[in-house]
């Protein structure tokens, strides 16, 4: 019997549940899609760093499905509650007819529970087939090759989406029993009538709010643009919170006032709906402002993911080419303090360990990096040009410019192919791929251009900075380096030597690095029996294969969480209108009756609907596009970024997904008004 | 006297051949501008279809209406919504007041709706407000308002587009004996002062007596016709009861 009940309930209010239920299989779906990246890549033939990556992004995605599983059990319970409280007059005539609270509950819950099962099995079945088509998007991210297509079920993620859902169930049921004992039949039977009334009844109050909430915001913004993303200290807690406090107030006030500020103008209140569709926002008021103002955070988070996500994957493999010149490239580093002898040849010393360079080296180049006296004050005439990332650092401008020999340039780039550079005997140039700093240095050559190196005047050999790569590294790290011409060297300080070195075609790394290895084993080098003449190397197929995980990891983990919050967040804002529907159906099938033409009652509701969905994206936009400029500062440190490609594929995003939840939503509402009226 | 409403042999057909319920069969009147007319009969005699007939909210199955010279039986549907808005004025039993207006929103809705320029709207709504003695209640949401409060802003939202013909289905049913008198002497007042054309469907002879005229309705069709003329409220209400006895139902509801 009520079993039958519940089954009956659950198929008549289908409509209010589709959203609902839509929501819930596809947060099934990618919960289970993201957490059986480990088993999709049997099918892959994966290197040793790939697979690291691999295990990586499923162990990340792992901590991070905990969170999500928190944001999607938020959206379930919340959804439960809504949908508990729009049936509040059926559940009340249950209890006039005399049903206990506890069998009441127990229909609910068996309601819950069939939703439940049947979005996790609709959300399993589509989110096994979606994750075939996840595994050839993975395989294209690492550049591999498929061995063959194969069908792949991962059972640890099945389980792991049934339990992490029962439980979130098991919470819903918790919740729902608790709300219904709570419930008291008058107030069941009343519901929906009364308007909730703003606390603040004053004008002056609610413009005052707005200022201060526009004074958040506004300290909010200056605080994270001069602090930056990078430093997590009190100015950027703060910044946040002031943030959180500002979006608050915005609602709390703006929906007290705009309401006043459109009553003060008469002839804007009482133009077309106008005065019906504000009434209608007006009277779910505090309700609505705190869900605003959370969904508003929610979508600049998504924004926030999406697109610097997106951004940050691209810039790393962008750069990727351009900072890896050479097949593999070794650095070592004299320090102040050691005691280590002065390497001058790195290859030489390599060799004399026995390694068999030339077995495996088509050609090699070593770069000596001395100390100069000059520092990076020298080089800075214009301060408001250097990016932020460094002129936070204070420090920065006593720190030593370092030179290099121009023979010794020249052969790095003569190894690249690329022209080399000529000097006369009083003349240097310089050097520098961080694209930010360029500017700074090319103020300095066009303005001055003078140096004194070790009591030599040398005056620049061109008005711009030479932008080569002279080593293989994971990002375009040289600030700046001198060009000078070999006889000023002498009797610098060495500071820094780098092997460069190509491969013999054919040779594989793998066997070179072992070898490496064996000869500079950890004991070995512990116990100062051997000396390494390298503190690290990088090769290109390592920076290839890291890079490719890296964004693969990056854009994955954007679009995961950013899809979650975005379906989450739309959701939300769909099942408050859709339930608000069957009371605003009444409402606007009395404007029928009273004359009101269908186009006028379809333009309130699509207004009304319109308000509750781009009112909160509206604001997110601004703060994100203060988030995503502080953002981007830090990902431009890595190379170039593609600001509007970026913009495009959230913006695309967001009108498939956003757009999508709005037109269900817009018309659900409007097919419930109609049939209400019929 | 200028004819607003002409109904001529109206019917209307529910069902199909083999099971034909006739709910409303051959009726044919006229109302006067300025008149207060009742249409009286028991449950299931054909009154409210009658109405919806008349307000445009149903069509009918064959026949004529004219309301101010206009055949509202050959209007499309948004021709009917533009006929609706500015020809007539509806007073509800349950009052359907939107919840989330106050009562002068309410009010001012009906003139939102046929697009009046805002100026004239507050002119217009305090003038009914005063003309029907809710001034004091036009902050307060509807259900901050008594029953009687209620139809009585719902009687002004009616009457301020200054509507042909209001339409009034069982307008005291939900309201006790004084909120239902002070109702009625608003209509008679609306009646005199703005010579407002009221047609009201009851089966309360109470309330009835305060027409003008009212016709009776038996099975659809046309019963008895009852005129006021010079006699008092008293004597005009003993007619309707012996009317409504002849009718045979609502005994009940002798005073």
């Amino acid at each position: 019997m009520f079993f039958k009940l519940a089954l009956k309930n659950v198929t008549k209010s289908i409509k209010d549940y589709t959203v609902y239920f839509l929501t819930m299989t596809f947060g099934v779906c990618l919960f289970y899609m993201f957490n059986s990246i480990d088993s999709q890549t049997t099918m892959m033939q994966l290197s040793a760093v790939q697979s690291d990556s691999i295990k990586m992004l499923s162990q990340t995605i792992a901590y991070v499905s905990v969170f999500i599983s928190v944001i999607l059990g938020f959206l379930i319970v919340y959804a439960n509650q809504f949908l508990i409280k729009r049936r509040k007059k059926e559940l009340g005539i249950y209890m006039t007819l005399g049903m206990e609270k506890g069998k009441i509950s127990r229909i609910v819950i068996l309601e819950t529970f069939l939703i439940g099962v049947f979005s996790l099995a609709v959300g399993l079945l589509v989110g096994i087939f979606a994750a075939q088509g996840l595994s050839v998007l993975t395989a294209k991210m690492f550049e591999v090759n498929l061995k063959a297509f194969q069908f792949t079920f991962s059972l640890q993620a099945f389980y792991k989406t049934l339990l992490y859902f029962s439980i979130i169930f098991l919470i819903v049921m918790i919740f729902n029993t608790v709300s219904i004992s709570k419930l008291k039949l008058i107030d069941l039977l009343t519901a929906g009538k009364k308007n909730e009334s703003l606390k603040i009844k004053r004008l002056w109050i609610s413009v005052i709010l707005f200022l201060v909430s526009v004074a958040c915001l506004g300290t909010a913004y200056y605080l994270i643009i001069q602090n930056g993303m990078l430093m997590i200290n009190s100015q950027f807690t703060t910044s946040i919170i002031l943030g959180c406090i500002g979006t608050l107030l915005f609602f709390l006030s703006l929906s007290g006032f705009l309401l006043r500020v459109v009553q003060s103008n008469k002839r804007l209140y009482f133009k077309n709906m106008n005065m019906f569709i504000l009434r209608q926002i007006n009277s779910k008021i505090n309700t609505t402002f705190v869900s605003m103002s959370v969904i508003c955070i929610m979508l600049l988070i998504t924004i926030g993911t999406l697109s610097t996500g997106m951004g940050l994957s691209s810039a790393l493999t962008k750069g990727v080419k351009d900072n890896t010149p050479y097949d593999i490239s070794f650095g070592y580093v004299y320090h102040e303090d050691d005691t280590r002898k002065q390497i001058k040849d790195l290859a030489q010393k390599m060799m004399d360990d026995k390694i068999d360079l030339n077995r495996y080296a088509k050609e090699y180049t070593q770069v000596t990096a001395y100390t100069s006296n000059i520092t990076f004050g020298d080089l800075i005439t214009d301060a408001s040009l250097l990016p932020q990332s460094i002129s936070s650092m204070s420090e920065i401008k006593k720190y030593a410019v370092t030179a290099i020999p121009l023979s010794e340039y020249n052969n790095a780039l003569k190894m690249q192919g690329q022209p080399t550079l000529t000097l006369k005997e009083n003349e240097f140039s310089v050097n520098c791929n961080f694209a930010q700093m360029q500017p700074v240095i090319n103020s300095f050559l066009s303005n001055n251009g003078k140096l004194n190196l070790n009591g030599k005047a040398l005056v620049s050999a061109e008005k711009t900075v030479q932008g080569s790569t002279y080593q293989t590294s994971m990002t375009a790290q040289d600030t700046v380096a001198l060009i000078v011409p070999d006889a000023l060297t002498k009797g610098l300080v060495r500071d820094q030597e780098i092997l460069n070195m190509n491969y013999k075609v054919g040779v594989n790394e793998q066997e070179f690095v072992q070898q490496l290895q064996t000869v500079y084993n950890k004991e070995a080098i512990n116990s100062e029996q051997i000396f390494r003449p390298y503190d690290w190397y990088y090769t290109k197929i390592k920076i290839y294969e890291q890079s490719t995980g890296l964004k693969t990891m990056v854009s994955y983990l954007a679009i995961y969480i950013g899809l979650v919050f975005l379906i989450t967040s739309a959701a939300v804002l769909a099942l408050q209108q859709l339930s608000e529907a069957s009371d605003n159906a009444e409402r606007y099938g009395l404007l029928k009756k009273l004359g009101a033409e269908e186009s006028m009652v379809n333009h309130a509701l699509f207004s009304q609907i319109a308000i509750y969905f781009f009112l909160p994206l509206s604001l997110a936009i601004i703060h994100s596009i203060v988030g995503i400029k502080v953002a981007n500062n830090v990902v431009s440190l890595l190379g170039g970024l593609d600001i509007l490609g970026n913009t495009i594929f959230t913006a695309a995003i967001f009108l498939v997904i956003y757009g999508g939840y709005f037109l269900a939503t817009y018309f659900g509402s409007k097919s419930m008004i109609r049939q209400n009226r019929n | 006297m200028q004819t607003i409403l002409t109904v001529s042999n109206i019917e209307k057909y529910y069902g199909n051949k083999g099971n034909m319920t006739k709910a409303v069969d051959n009726i044919s009147f006229e109302v006067d501008k300025g008149e207060f007319i009742g249409i009286m009969g028991a449950s299931g005699s054909g009154k409210t279809t009658l109405l919806n007939c008349i307000s445009t909210i149903d069509s009918a199955t064959a026949g004529h209406i004219f309301i101010d010279g206009m055949d509202i039986t050959q209007l499309n549907s948004k021709k009917l919504s533009k006929f609706r808005r500015e020809q007539l004025g509806f007073i509800f039993q349950d009052f359907n007041l939107l919840d989330t207006l106050t009562a002068y929103e309410n009010i001012a809705l009906a003139l939102t709706i046929i697009k009046t320029p805002a100026g004239e709207i507050d002119v217009r709504v305090r003038h009914v407000a005063k003309e029907l003695e809710i001034e004091d209640v036009l902050k307060k949401y509807p259900y901050q308002m008594s029953g009687g409060q209620k139809q009585r802003v719902a009687c002004a939202r009616a009457i301020v587009t200054g509507p042909a013909l209001i339409l009034a289905d069982e307008p005291t049913g939900a309201l006790d004996s004084k909120s239902s008198r002070m109702l009625l002497e608003s209509f008679e007042k609306l009646n005199n002062n703005l010579s407002a054309t009221i047609l009201m469907v009851t089966h309360d002879a109470f309330t009835a007596s305060y027409c003008h005229r009212i016709l009776f309705i038996k099975d659809g069709k046309v019963f008895n016709e009852l005129v006021r003329g010079e006699d008092t409220r008293k004597q005009f209400f003993n007619k309707i009861i012996e009317v409504v006895t002849l009718l045979g139902g609502d005994n009940s509801n002798v005073l």
